[in-house]
C-alpha cells in the first residue's frame, strides 16, 4: 500500500512541476501575464455563481416588498443589487418562482444548456442527465423524494422547464428559527441545488 | 449570445465529455496546479491563441484515449492531468511551445529547487 500512496504523491508532485514549468514558460515567452490566470478565474470566483442567487433569495427572504418585484419582474430586481456578472444575456431572462406552503417548483431543462449559472452556478452532472430530465416531467414528486426532498400530497409540484427565452430558479422558503440571522448569514444557507427545487434550505442551529 | 468568453467557454463544456469537475456550483479543484491549468487554457484562447473549440477537442481526445487505456484500473482518474496533457499538444499544433521544450524547463526547474 505504501509503494501506491507514493505512486500518487509522485504524479501529483509531476503534474504540478509541469504545471508551474509550462506557466514559468509561457510567461517568459511572454504569451501569458503574470495575472491573467488569475484575472480569468476571478469571473468564476467572484462575478458569476452561486453566492450571487443566495444574495437575491436572501434579500428576498427579509424584505418582502423586494420579492414582489422579483417575482413581477425577476431582471429588473436583479439589477437593483447591482452584480457586476448580470449584466450578460443569460441574466436578462430570468425568472423566479417562489415555493410555499402550498407549492413546491422544481426546475428542469428538457432540451439543452438553458442554466442560468450567473445566479445558480454551473450545474450538477446530473441537470444533463437525459433520465433526470424525463422523469422530473413525469414523476416529480419520485424524483424530488430521490432527492430527499418529500412533498406532502397535499401540497403542488410546479415543474418549470428552463429554454433559451426563460431561465427559471427558485426563491425557497426561509426555513424556521432563522429570524436571529442577518442577510448574509442567510445568504451562507442558501444552495444552488435549493435555488433548482431538488433540496430545501436547512434549519440553522441556535447555538 | 454570451457577452463573456469565460460563461462561453465553460458553457461549452457542460454536459459533454470533457466537463470539468465542480462542486456546490462552483469549479472544484482539488490542487493549486489544476486552478492553473484551468485558467491558463482559457486565459491563452482568449487572447486568441488557439480556438477554446479546438482545444476542446484536444480535451476530449485525451480523455478518450485515457478511457481506452485506463482498462486495468490501474492508472487513477484526473480530469486536470487530461487537460494538461491537451493543453501542451494544442501550443504545440500553434507553434507557440516546440516539442521538448517543456521537458526542458522542467528539468532546469527541478535541477534549481
Amino acid at each position: 500500500m505504501a509503494a501506491l500512496f507514493d505512486y500518487e504523491e509522485n504524479r501529483e508532485a509531476a503534474s504540478a512541476a509541469k504545471v508551474r514549468a509550462l506557466e514559468a514558460l509561457l510567461i517568459k515567452k511572454g504569451v501569458l501575464g503574470s495575472d491573467s490566470v488569475d484575472a480569468v478565474l476571478r469571473h468564476f470566483e467572484t462575478v458569476a455563481g452561486p453566492f450571487n442567487g443566495a444574495r437575491i433569495v436572501a434579500r428576498a427572504w427579509v424584505d418582502p416588498a423586494y420579492k414582489g418585484r422579483l417575482l413581477d419582474d425577476t431582471p429588473k430586481a436583479i439589477a437593483e443589487l447591482q452584480f457586476p456578472g448580470m449584466t450578460g444575456a443569460e441574466g436578462e431572462h430570468m425568472k423566479a418562482v417562489a415555493n410555499s406552503e402550498s407549492v413546491h417548483n422544481l426546475i428542469i431543462c428538457t432540451l439543452c444548456s438553458c442554466y442560468p449559472w450567473p445566479v445558480l452556478g454551473l450545474p450538477p452532472y446530473w441537470y444533463k442527465d437525459p433520465v433526470f430530465r424525463s422523469r422530473g416531467v413525469r414523476e416529480p414528486r419520485a424524483v424530488l423524494r430521490e432527492f430527499g426532498v418529500p412533498i406532502p400530497a397535499e401540497k403542488e409540484v410546479k415543474i418549470w422547464d428552463s429554454s433559451a427565452q426563460i431561465r427559471w430558479f427558485v426563491i425557497p422558503e426561509r426555513p424556521a428559527n432563522s429570524e436571529h440571522l442577518n442577510e448574509a448569514q442567510l445568504a451562507a444557507l442558501v444552495t444552488p441545488e435549493a435555488m433548482m427545487g431538488v433540496a430545501l434550505v436547512p434549519v440553522p442551529s441556535t447555538t | 449570445m454570451f457577452t463573456r468568453f469565460e460563461e462561453y467557454a465553460a458553457t461549452q463544456m457542460l454536459g459533454q465529455p470533457d466537463s470539468p469537475p465542480r462542486s456546490e456550483g462552483k469549479l472544484f479543484f482539488s490542487e493549486e496546479w489544476q486552478r492553473t491549468v484551468f485558467g491558463m487554457a482559457l486565459a491563452l484562447s482568449k487572447q486568441g491563441h488557439f480556438e477554446w473549440e479546438d482545444f476542446r477537442q484536444h480535451l476530449i481526445h485525451s480523455i478518450a484515449a485515457w478511457e481506452h487505456e485506463a482498462c486495468d484500473g490501474e492508472t487513477r482518474w484526473n480530469y486536470y492531468e487530461q487537460y494538461t496533457m491537451a493543453l501542451v499538444a494544442i501550443l504545440e499544433q500553434c507553434g507557440i511551445l516546440k516539442p521538448g521544450e517543456l521537458e526542458q524547463q522542467i528539468t532546469s526547474q527541478e535541477a534549481n529547487k
